[in-house]
């Protein structure tokens, strides 16, 4: 056996686990401030091809990261506004935006079809730190968005549990109207964070295309990785750090399918690697649902419930 | 911080009046044509072209109607499945694998058992498998969404998926049983013939149509005349008030799950009996199990409106599909104007549930102390 090749694993799992963690991040922000987004794929693949758009035409990846960025966002305030403002069905508002994304995506993608990124995200290099075996590659082998995703779930963690917004956020999740007696607006924390939570699930569809796909390939450039991201969200309990584990997990399942090819095990069909992923995140979601385990889990208790303040 | 000097009202409606009804969703379907004409013309296509030419393929023309009605087949189906499981709140977003599996049952019957049954026996099984297919991929998410809670939204989605590789393993394994051994290319194994129906001349349009006509009425016949649709009423309008009235509503969220899976299985067994005739693995680009959302959802779950609802979206996915052949226009144009249609859906209902008015600020608090 190769062991070369399950450290390349290793460091590919935590790679890809870069887009999980970032997309599950930005749902767990708009959670928490009470609004259910289910339209993290959409959201993935149109800022995924826009970040390839935009890095093919100008030459540069930041500014690829940045499109993609505004724009998860962009979207994600169609779903702000329909659910917060106009107090919609965010169930049936999160799809349409996974079938409205869906098509933007496919229509602004059709002249990259069969293109390749010119300009990609490199891994940084950290000298010898990197040629230490084994560790060299998993830890000091990564590219730039990477650690900076890892950064990302350690500041939400301070953010979310000992700051005064992070209070404000999570207070607004769970009961609203205490938050507006205090004298702060509902809707503007909720349209915020949901924009927000689409900014940071939009740069990791930008870094997905930039950094891992380095193609367009429709609907299968994501592939349900949206959709893992938000089970993940349930997997983690609503916290940060437990994101960045639950991330790097799913990673490992996502990653096995090529190791084992590569190592030519074949006697697992193809076809259920494939499925390992979702049949896992499916597994995981059922062992956690014991009753009684929603509030033990830290659902936020307004979770997809629009505030209506009592006026008479 | 900037000082707003006017504030939106919303005022709850007691009744909805009946011409907002039909107004706002027309409404909706306008705003986002209009939507989509300036995001064409931002891209640089003709928004007159495209239109008048998705119009002319989808609704205008002999084939353009019969493909449309052919293609509203599946999606009144898919739509039914989604509505009916909608209206109880439980979120079944995974029709679009139940229709795999609909079709690799449907399949399967019509390779397995057609050359022994005649068409009369053969076509209704085909369909019936498919349906028991479809039910059974939605059996584990209804079990632990009765029985623990498990949110039905991820995992019938998650099973999608699943079921995508499902069909692809299927078809692409040599020696497979739905496989065609014929051919070194992979392709769906043919059922038999007493196991497919015959279009209507030389349209595309088969007879399944009518069965989905027949089955959107029945199901509108028992949410609205039977006990069980009385029961499912009742859960939906107040969880509560059914527990005191002693329904069972593990048992009747198991069955509305069931129900659901297999009207999105029927409709996949019917393109094996209809146009399809065998397994064909592109069906996992299509997203028909998706469409049947947005159907249900702009129907507002009403399962006889589903019927005119599904009709037009397959009108505007038919016609979205030849703009590759008559212009230069992306044909994903079709998919978006879907989702922008809803998404405008839904902004629009809020005028139908408030009524809405812009009130200066001034008034409101000389108002909120006269109230």
């Amino acid at each position: 056996m190769n062991e070369n090749i399950w450290i390349l694993m290793s460091a590919d799992a935590i790679a890809i686990a870069t887009t999980l963690i970032l997309a599950a991040l930005g749902a767990l922000f708009t959670e928490r401030s009470g609004v259910l987004n289910l339209g993290i794929e959409g959201i993935l693949l149109t800022s995924a091809i826009s970040s390839f758009l935009a890095a093919d035409a100008s030459g540069s990846v930041w500014l690829g990261l940045i499109v993609g960025s505004l724009i998860g966002a962009l979207l994600a305030s169609i779903h702000a506004v329909l659910s917060v403002v106009f107090r919609a069905n965010q169930i049936v508002a999160g799809l349409a935006l996974v079938i409205f994304g869906t098509g933007l995506a496919n229509f602004l993608g059709k002249p990259a079809e069969g293109k390749t990124v010119t300009t990609v995200i490199n891994p940084l290099s950290f000298g010898p730190l990197s040629d230490i075996p084994v560790i060299g590659p998993i830890v000091f082998g990564q590219d730039i968005i990477t650690y900076f995703a890892i950064a990302v779930a350690i500041v939400a963690s301070r953010y979310l549990f000992s700051t005064r917004p992070g209070l404000e956020l999570r207070a607004t999740g769970d009961d609203p109207a205490t938050v507006d007696a205090q004298g702060l607006s509902v809707a503007r924390i909720r349209i915020r964070y949901t924009m927000i939570g689409g900014a940071l699930v939009g740069l990791g569809g930008s870094w997905l295309m930039l950094a891992q796909s380095a193609g367009w390939h429709q609907a299968a450039t994501t592939n349900g990785l949206g959709w893992i991201a938000l089970a993940l969200v349930v997997f983690a309990g609503w916290r940060p750090m437990r994101i960045i584990f639950g991330a790097v997990l799913f990673g490992f399942t996502l990653q096995l399918p090529f190791t084992l090819q590569a190592e030519q095990i074949t006697f697992i069909p193809s076809a259920f690697l494939e499925m390992l992923p979702y049949l896992a995140t499916l597994i995981a979601l059922i062992a956690l649902s014991r009753p009684g385990n929603r509030n033990l889990l830290g659902a936020p208790r307004a979770l997809g419930t629009p505030f209506v303040r009592d006026e008479r | 911080m900037m000082h707003i000097p006017f504030r939106v009202v919303f005022e709850q409606r007691g009744e909805t009046p009946r011409r907002l009804s039909l107004l706002v969703p027309l409404a909706s379907v306008f705003a986002a044509l209009f939507f989509g004409a300036l995001f064409l013309l931002a891209t640089g296509h003709s928004p007159i072209d495209t239109y008048s030419n998705m119009f002319q393929d989808g609704f205008a023309s002999f084939n353009g109607i019969t493909d449309t009605l052919a293609l509203s087949t599946v999606l009144i189906c898919t739509g039914i499945s989604a509505a009916f499981a909608f209206q109880m709140n439980l979120y079944n977003i995974g029709g679009e694998g139940q229709l795999y599996l609909g079709l690799i049952g449907g399949a399967w019957a019509g390779i397995a058992l057609g050359d022994h049954l005649p068409t009369l026996m053969m076509v209704p099984l085909v369909l019936l498998c498919g349906a028991l297919a479809g039910a059974a991929w939605i059996f584990v998410p209804a079990f632990v969404r009765s029985r623990l809670g498990t949110s039905e939204i991820v995992s019938t989605l998650l099973l999608t998926y699943i079921g995508a590789s499902l069909i692809k393993h299927v078809i692409y394994t040599p020696g497979s049983f739905f496989r065609n051994p014929n051919t070194s290319f992979p392709q769906g194994r043919l059922v038999a013939d007493s196991a497919s129906l015959d279009s209507f001349g030389s349209s595309r349009l088969y007879p399944t149509f009518f069965v989905a006509l027949i089955i959107a009425g029945a199901l509108y016949w028992v949410v609205k005349r039977t006990e069980f649709g009385y029961r499912i009423n009742v859960i939906s309008d107040s969880p509560r008030a059914a527990h005191y009235a002693g329904i069972n509503a593990r048992r009747t969220t198991m069955w509305v799950m069931l129900i659901s899976g297999a009207l999105s299985g029927l409709a996949g067994a019917m393109l094996i009996v209809g146009p399809y005739g065998k397994i064909e693995p592109s069906i996992i680009t299509l997203g028909y199990g998706y469409a049947g959302i947005v159907v249900a959802a702009l129907a507002r779950n009403n399962l006889g409106v589903i019927i005119v609802s599904g009709i037009l979206f397959s009108g505007l996915r038919v016609g979205g599909n030849n703009l590759q052949v008559t212009t230069d226009t992306p044909i994903h144009i079709g998919v978006m104007l879907q989702g922008a249609i809803l998404l405008f859906a839904l902004g629009g209902e809020a005028f139908r549930r408030y009524h809405i008015h812009v009130v200066r600020v001034h008034d409101a608090t000389v108002k909120k102390v006269a109230a």
